[in-house]
């Protein structure tokens, strides 16, 4: 096992773990240390199981076990405005009041096919944190699977050293 | 005591002392350690060793904690840094950030810095066009700022050395405004860049596309492998280091060089305060300098001291050295030094797409950005309304397009099976800005930074002539884009402050006359002969090349002169 193979699967398994129900945890707040984000375990728990949803597992990974909900909130914490960051959690907030609303259950119990269709169904909110929560999360969802080891390494490789340039390459 | 005070002297005493350490810099030292003088190499910034200070150099873009996007919170501590393109979580640690190395925007100036070993030349763009008797003869031609002390012929030599030591790409294009050089092959053009070469020359005299020349290794020569280099590999992560050494920076070139002599004292946390001046003896004899760290003040000794600490660091130091016989700074006698200052004007960006040759596509990566278009207009006769003009360069390139509008196994579908895009081709401005006295750099009365040095102020602006330059841009691009069948053309006016563009020149501009220059055609101060600027500084024009094979081959042409010179006893 390689040193990258081993990081994986040890990420993996910090991936398992880190959506244990809350009971498991005893603090009750988010996993990773957060500067600006006031985010509870709960809601952890929901946006790793909104990532899900975006890209959920296949054949492949999905969005929770490639961490994806915690580079959202990572990218938020660091990289977004305040402004952004509380239209964020406030969104996140009201996402989980509608979405109860929506589908008469939580979200998180939600079987799949009406998770994805309620998603679907975001544009017809009126709620303008949601919105913007919603498209925050996608942005970054969609970036972080894009940019992350599993993918750049198995699905859409990223070459470091390419040692080449083609400008006449069959299409 | 007498004797430990002789020798603490003699141990601070080199035969040249050479004021910072980039592609200009650093050059100086190789010429000097190589002829076997014994040269103190000064650098404000910390030592930056080849590969082994690159720390980010083999990342992937997934070992970065934000995935190369800087934090807001950076953005808002470093508005300067952020608005350079380079300046990305792979980067950072190579620029100065704003509140470390503060200076008066007297107007909006954005002024990037690497304060490190090595400089700029670690994180620059690593174009390289030679200048030719159409840009010397500008300001004589023109009636702006003063001839040029120097032709093409005294030049050519010295072009000639320096791109066969630092490894230069490009094609030999036969242009008499662009003129050969000693090239490794080029990285050629693609199969869109090629049709806008082809469509450009079919319709106009004396407009060409041709391979942007690159200081990029495409073929190594022996010397370039002597020197511990090998092939560029194509990374195009060149702001990192390169650990291959595929492009031309003073870590991995001239530093290790002159190191190899023996010659070298390397002096990183050197910040040079001033150039110490006898007045008895009618030249400069060494510099002062503060620790960066501890702040004590040192001084040291040499016959020859050049000053290549970045153009407008340049002036400070200079404006900075006062003496009784130099009240404004030194070799300042007629009150021009700081003035006259000038840059590229970078502020217009023209894009549009092309449907056809979808039968390809690029595979890899060009080090080389794709094609060069040198300036055409005004350079046989003036006929526009604007003096000079502009070069710029052109891309072409397909997208992988990815879908991401969808949820679920939709989404991931769609983001993993990218579409090919039609091609869309984009080209950038790069053009010549008129020195004028109003555009210049002073020391402030009162403002002083850590080191007990006064803050620079910075006041330069566009003109009206850089307006309509602009406007020229856009009109005859989307001209020769139409003729090629280019379609949706978007020009998009690039709002950046001057100074972004990091050609910063000029303030002590070489000339024949003391009344109205500050060095003459061997880049000594004209009152103060043992004094060398070889960078930035020392440009009475600007013309449009990317400015530092010029600096590179000034700097060779200076110090052998000088070493001449000393020889003979004349300095």
């Amino acid at each position: 096992m390689n040193r990258r193979t081993a990081l994986r699967t040890f990420l993996y398994i910090a991936g398992g773990t880190l959506v244990l129900p809350a009971c498991f945890r005893e603090s009750g707040k988010a996993s990773i240390d957060l500067t600006n984000l006031s985010i509870s375990e709960d809601d952890e728990h929901l946006l790793a199981e909104v990532t899900e949803t975006l890209i959920p597992a296949t054949d492949t990974p999905g969005g929770k076990e490639l961490l994806l909900h915690l580079f959202v909130l990572k990218m938020v914490d660091d990289c977004h405005t305040p402004e952004e960051q509380k239209q964020f959690t406030k969104g996140l907030s009201a996402f989980s009041v509608w979405s109860k609303q929506e589908l008469g259950t939580g979200f998180t119990i939600a079987d799949a096919n009406s998770r994805t269709e309620l998603l679907g169904k975001i544009g017809e909110s009126t709620d303008e944190d949601l919105k913007q929560f919603f498209s925050i999360t996608k942005r970054r969802t969609t970036q972080g699977y894009l940019n992350s080891q599993y993918v750049m390494t198995n699905l859409v490789k990223y070459e470091l050293v390419p040692g080449r340039y083609n400008g006449y390459a069959p299409a | 005591m007498a004797n430990l005070a002789i020798d603490s002297i003699k141990e601070r005493t080199f035969d040249a002392i050479v004021i910072g350490s980039g592609a200009s810099g650093s050059w100086a030292a190789k010429e000097f350690t190589e002829k076997g003088l014994k040269t103190l190499l000064l650098e404000r910034g910390r030592n930056v060793e080849h590969v082994k200070d690159y720390p980010t150099t083999n990342l992937y873009p997934y070992e970065f904690e934000h995935r190369l996007e800087m934090p807001y919170e950076d953005k808002q501590k470093n508005p300067i840094a952020n608005r350079c393109y380079n300046y990305r979580e792979d980067s950072k640690h190579f620029f100065v950030k704003d509140d470390e190395h503060p200076y008066i925007q007297v107007k909006d100036f954005d002024w990037i810095r690497g304060y490190q070993v090595g400089g700029k030349s670690l994180l620059w763009a690593r174009q390289v066009q030679r200048w030719s008797d159409f840009d010397f003869e500008g300001p004589a031609r023109d009636g702006f700022s003063v001839d040029w002390p120097i032709r093409y012929k005294d030049i050519a030599p010295w072009y000639s050395y320096v791109e066969r030591f630092v490894g230069v790409s490009g094609n030999n294009d036969g242009i008499p405004e662009l003129p050969d050089g000693e090239h490794l092959p080029a990285f050629p053009l693609n199969a869109v860049e090629d049709h806008f070469s082809k469509s450009v020359a079919k319709h106009y005299k004396n407009r060409h596309v041709i391979s942007a020349r690159c200081a990029h290794l495409s073929k190594p020569n022996p010397i370039h492998i002597e020197q511990g280099r090998v092939q560029c590999q194509n990374r195009v992560l060149c702001q990192r280091g390169c650990p291959f050494g595929g492009y031309y920076s003073a870590n991995a070139v001239t530093i290790p060089w002159a190191q190899k002599t023996g010659n070298l004292t390397l002096r990183p946390h050197s910040v040079v305060h001033s150039i110490l001046y006898d007045e008895t003896k009618g030249k400069a004899t060494g510099v002062k300098v503060i620790d960066a760290n501890t702040k004590e003040e040192m001084e040291f000794f040499a016959k020859v001291i050049f000053v290549n600490a970045s153009a407008l660091n340049t002036n400070l130091i200079l404006l900075n050295s006062i003496s009784n016989r130099f009240p404004q700074g030194l070799g300042n006698d007629n009150g021009l030094m700081g003035k006259y200052v000038a840059f590229h004007n970078y502020t217009a960006t023209i894009g549009a797409e092309y449907d056809g040759l979808l039968q390809y596509r690029t595979d890899g990566r060009n080090p080389a950005g794709g094609g060069y278009i040198p300036r055409f207009r005004n350079v046989y006769r003036q006929e526009t309304d604007f003096l000079r003009g502009w070069a710029a360069g052109f891309g072409a390139g397909r997208a992988e397009i990815r879908d991401t509008s969808g949820v679920g196994s939709a989404l991931k579908e769609g983001m993993l099976n990218a579409k090919l895009g039609t091609w869309r081709v984009h080209s950038h401005m790069m053009a010549e800005t008129i020195p004028k006295e109003e555009n210049f750099v002073s020391l402030d009365a009162d403002q002083k930074d850590a080191w007990g040095i006064p803050l620079l102020r910075i006041s330069i602006d566009y003109d009206e002539n850089d307006r309509k330059m602009r406007q020229d841009y856009y009109e005859q691009m989307t001209e020769m884009y139409e003729k090629a069948g280019f379609t949706n053309i978007q020009t998009r006016d690039d709002n950046r402050r001057p100074g972004n563009d990091i050609h910063e020149m000029g303030g002590v501009r070489m000339g024949h006359d003391p009344k109205t220059s500050l060095l003459n055609k061997w880049h000594q101060l004209h009152a103060c002969q043992n004094v060398f600027v070889t960078d930035g500084a020392c440009m009475t024009s600007t013309s449009t090349q990317n400015p530092t094979l010029t600096y590179m081959a000034f700097t060779a042409r200076a110090a052998n002169y000088a070493i001449d010179e000393m020889k003979k006893g004349n300095l």
